[in-house]
């Protein structure tokens, strides 16, 4: 069985996706929510040229950490990639009919050359393990 | 040309062979720059190939790295990408055969970045040339530029690229240096890691700058050269034994 959970978007209203991340168990993203929900590609944009330029690799922007957080796994515990029909970019992007052409070049959801550290192998216990664990520190 | 793009396509197949990579979070990180700093001109990154160690039929430099970077062709060797490839040379006067590995030179004075008209061709405080993907038209001027055939054009739709190494349609690539890696605080690249794991040791990669690097003490010890050296390119890769 899928598990359905909440997410809330441009509209104020929930929505529901598919699938289980481990942002649904945080209390908050890494700005204020409705920071988040209006400027999160400012955000993303300002961190592109700081990392390939610079070679900074801090977290909190870091598209590869938005979408290690946010991305929905199945109950097989595999990931559904983050720009599929009804996933959390997606939804809005539909919605608000704007293109996300970040995922044309960068991985929709997790995936890293040692197979052992794709976390996408693992089953939706490992991945509320995970979350708890984030909530912990 | 024909020859390289056929290598690649058999060692391609060869993709499925387990290689032990070092992740991005592995015990292989020490002394690592903090997350938040810039990287600075305090390091020079470059690499040493030993030709007598590189082994004639081995490919393993190859497959880490498509492996670290996602790289899968499409069966279409003429535009497939490569990062890193084997070249075979065969001395005509004593019939010596020698095969090594050709990735990215990264020159000091880039002809790639001079020709850019978007300036998504760039050189790195720390010596690692590279592509903004993000500013990158696709216009293959760099491609004709490089004196190394270095880089690939990426021609088809991808969908299954790694978090690490971001890439797309209509941009040019090359060899970073695993700069992901590298900023995590890795000590090593996928192509050095996976030849001295095949017992080979013939790629060393460290810092230039650092006297007791492993990279200077191959260079100090051997008598290397760059490829192409009338061109002052001045690049970061030194070849022995050619
Ligand atoms: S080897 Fe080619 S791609 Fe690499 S820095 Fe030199 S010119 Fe540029
Ligand atoms: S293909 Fe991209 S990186 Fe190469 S010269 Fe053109 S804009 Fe610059």
């Amino acid at each position: 069985m899928v598990t359905m959970h909440s997410v809330y978007a441009h509209d104020g209203n929930p929505h529901v996706s598919p699938g289980k991340s481990k942002a649904d168990s945080q209390k908050a993203c890494v700005e204020p929510t409705d920071v988040m929900r209006k400027e999160h590609y400012l955000f993303l944009l300002h961190q592109r040229d700081e990392t390939v330029i610079d070679g900074i690799r801090t977290k909190n922007h870091s598209l590869a950490n938005c979408v290690d957080c946010h991305v929905s796994y199945d109950e097989k515990g595999k990931a559904i990639p983050i720009n599929s029909e009804g996933q959390f970019c997606q939804e809005c992007h539909v919605k608000t009919a704007t293109n996300i052409t970040c995922f044309s070049c960068h991985a929709a959801e997790p995936r890293f050359p040692n197979h052992a550290k794709n976390i996408s192998n693992g089953d939706i216990d490992e991945i509320s393990a995970i979350a708890k664990r984030i909530e912990d520190e | 040309m024909n020859n390289r793009r056929n290598f690649l396509v058999k060692s391609a197949s060869a993709l499925t062979m387990t290689f032990i990579v070092p992740s991005l979070l592995s015990s292989n990180v020490q002394a690592k720059k903090p997350l938040d700093q810039k990287v600075s001109n305090k390091q020079s990154w470059g690499m040493h190939i030993d030709v007598d160690k590189c082994v004639d039929g081995c490919t393993a430099c190859v497959d880490a790295c498509n492996e670290e970077n996602g790289l899968t062709g499409f069966g279409r060797p003429e535009t497939d990408s490569q990062w890193i490839r084997k070249v075979k040379i065969k001395d005509k006067t004593t019939d010596k055969i020698t095969t090594m590995p050709m990735m990215c030179q990264h020159c000091e004075n880039p002809p790639c970045c001079d020709v850019c008209p978007t300036g998504a061709s760039f050189k790195r405080v720390d010596g690692i040339v590279m592509v903004n993907q993000h500013t990158c038209i696709g216009c293959r001027y760099c491609m004709m530029a490089c004196p190394f055939k270095a880089r690939s054009f990426v021609h088809e739709t991808l969908t299954t690229q790694n978090t690490n190494a971001p890439r797309g349609k209509g941009c040019v690539e090359s060899c970073n240096l695993c700069v992901n890696k590298i900023d995590h605080g890795s000590k090593t690249t996928a192509c050095e890691d996976a030849c001295i794991k095949s017992g080979h040791n013939a790629i060393t990669f460290g810092d230039l700058k650092d006297s007791n690097s492993k990279v200077r003490l191959a260079i100090d010890s051997n008598s290397p050269r760059r490829l192409r050296n009338d061109l002052n390119l001045n690049q970061k890769v030194f070849y022995s034994n050619i």
